[in-house]
């Protein structure tokens, strides 16, 4: 008693893979192939040299604590220039966000210029800003201010004009039922429908800041990376050590109260 | 003629104002006192318009001079090199983070892995997200591989793990669960319905993720230029400490340029990886989202 066999049939061919994957894989192939040569990549010091490097790691896993003491300065420098850099970045921020976006300003060419300046604005990293106001204003924290000043502009103007985008149009309507300028609008048909988003867009950017600090300090700017630096560069791998952990745990509890505080408001 | 008054209700109360005001006044609270502790010095803010713009406008003396006569033309050159090596190592260690962060993705997520191995994996991704790169760079740079581009590498790798693991996971736990039972009825093994159920799904915005993370990488590479890594971050801190405003100014006009071209590409694939070839709306949403994760 057979079960009569299914019409056999044959199993439909595999499509071949298409043209554009083709190219794209080799295109990353190459792009690969050529970065790895431009920045002469290699692992063989992982395995060769991984002895050399052990003093220096074992003076790393051996942190001296009883420095710590010493930095709380520096930490309350560097929690108060992102507090500042972020207040003023965020504020200035905003009104750039205004501008970047087609529901507050109607003018097309403010528009474009605004979009291309905050580019441009962002595709500079950190430790440029870092680097030119250094020169300007001498190393220390204003340095660092300013530098994060600038940089949270652009990222504050770009996450808060898309949130400008996507705004529910029906209190745009009766703004402009109501005879309401382009001043108006923004304050009272778009500004209270963001608020939370901005609010908590503040307070990411707030963390970046604290993030950045050990950079900022490194290139000039003030606060705990000026220390680590100092100490990096005297040999003094246990001090460096310390901090580094502590800065951990720092930027752990502000992410944590950051990130509950972002909660409530969303 | 006197229209009949409706019937007066009171105008309703307005809400208390209280609890803003009380969070306004603590933020300029903490504010001000951010501005007494950050020991900073303030007098020297009227140096950016005197100093400041004097040096800008050396800056933009170097980019305007004629780019094929010496010694500018070295410093274009010098500059694209640079950038070149930047981007080179920003690749490089996006491409480890990727790697090292497929399987650490799958670790931690819920509906793949055992809770115990989720929660462990979740605090090595945790731990590895907060620690700025710069210290990764610190540690591996020095001891092992010494200054130059491939700790530079590495170190982005390592630092993009963190990020690269936890938005993984997060895509694979959003999957739809349909093809992991089909996968399971025609009697696929684990390994197959890891493979064709969870990765084919997720396949696409992973590698968006990749390429964002590419974008962010080339800022980060001029990061770590300072410390000797190489690339256009190097050329840029030698160029400080001369005070060779000129060639600043050609530094400054390559960085910008080139991130907005390699940027522009990348967030062309990116669209065209996620959205396929229709639909524009979504994919701008992702892309914004990963940002904010990022």
């Amino acid at each position: 008693m057979s079960v009569a066999a299914a019409p056999a049939t044959a199993r439909p061919r595999k499509p071949a893979p298409s043209r554009l994957l083709i190219g794209g894989l080799a295109g990353v192939v190459a792009i690969t192939v050529w970065a790895a040569i431009q920045i002469d990549f290699t692992l063989t010091p992982l395995f060769t040299d991984l002895t050399n490097g052990w003093v220096v790691i074992e003076q790393f896993l051996n942190p001296n604590w009883s420095y710590l003491g010493r930095t709380w300065s520096a930490w309350v420098e560097t929690v108060s220039i992102a507090v500042i850099a972020s207040f003023f970045g965020v504020a200035v921020g905003l009104l750039f966000a205004f501008m970047a976006s087609r529901v507050t300003n109607r003018s097309g060419w403010l528009y474009q210029a605004t979009k291309w300046f905050l580019a441009v604005l962002r595709s500079l990293p950190d430790v440029a800003y870092v680097l030119i106001f250094v020169a300007i204003v001498g190393v220390g924290s204003m340095a660092g201010i300013l530098a994060l000043f600038v940089f949270n502009i652009g990222i504050a103007a770009k996450l808060t004009s898309e949130t400008i985008d996507a705004v529910d149009p029906g209190p745009l309507e009766a703004a402009d039922a109501a005879g309401a300028g382009t001043a108006g609008r923004s304050r009272w048909a778009v500004l209270p429908q963001i608020l939370p988003n901005y609010l908590s867009y503040a307070l990411y950017i707030f963390e970046l800041n604290i993030r950045a600090s050990v950079v900022i300090g490194y290139a000039g700017g003030g606060g705990i990376g000026q220390v680590i630096q100092v100490q990096f560069a005297r040999f003094n791998y246990e001090n460096v050590s310390a901090i580094v952990i502590a800065m951990f745990v720092v930027v752990l509890l502000i992410d944590q109260f950051s990130q509950y505080a972002r909660r409530r408001l969303v | 003629m006197t229209l009949p008054t409706e019937s007066a209700t009171a105008r309703p109360q307005e809400p208390s104002k209280l609890r803003a005001t009380l969070g306004a006044l603590a933020l300029v609270a903490i504010v001000v006192g951010g501005g007494f502790f950050a020991n900073a010095d303030w007098g020297s803010l009227s140096a950016l318009f005197t100093e400041g713009w004097k040096y800008f406008g050396l800056m933009v003396q170097g980019v305007v001079q004629n780019p094929f006569a010496e010694p500018y033309s070295e410093y274009w050159l010098q500059a694209l090199t640079g950038m070149l090596e930047s981007i080179a190592m920003a690749w490089v260690g996006t491409l480890i983070g990727a790697l090292l962060s497929i399987p650490l993705g799958f670790l931690a997520a819920r509906n793949v892995a055992h809770p115990v191995v989720v929660q462990v994996t979740r605090v090595i991704l945790n731990i590895i997200r907060t620690v700025p790169e710069l210290i990764f760079a610190i540690i591996l740079l020095l001891p092992i591989f010494g200054f130059g581009a491939t700790a530079g590498a590495l170190a982005l790798g390592v630092g993009a793990v963190g990020t690269l693991g936890k938005l993984t996971a997060e895509a694979l736990e959003g999957i739809d669960p349909g093809p992991v039972e089909s996968a399971r009825a025609v009697g696929a093994n684990g390994a197959e319905i890891l493979r064709w159920a969870y990765w084919t799904q997720v396949l696409p915005e992973v590698l968006a993720f990749w390429l964002y993370r590419f974008e962010i990488n080339i800022r980060a590479s001029a990061i770590l230029g300072i410390i000797g890594a190489g690339g256009i971050g190097s050329i840029l801190n030698q160029a400080f400490r001369y005070r060779e405003w000129d060639f600043i100014g050609i530094l400054f006009v390559v960085i910008v340029v080139v991130t907005l071209i390699v940027d522009s590409i990348s967030g062309a694939v990116r669209h065209r990886i996620i959205a396929g070839e229709k639909a524009k709306s979504r994919d701008e949403d992702t892309a914004s989202e990963a940002e904010a994760l990022l």
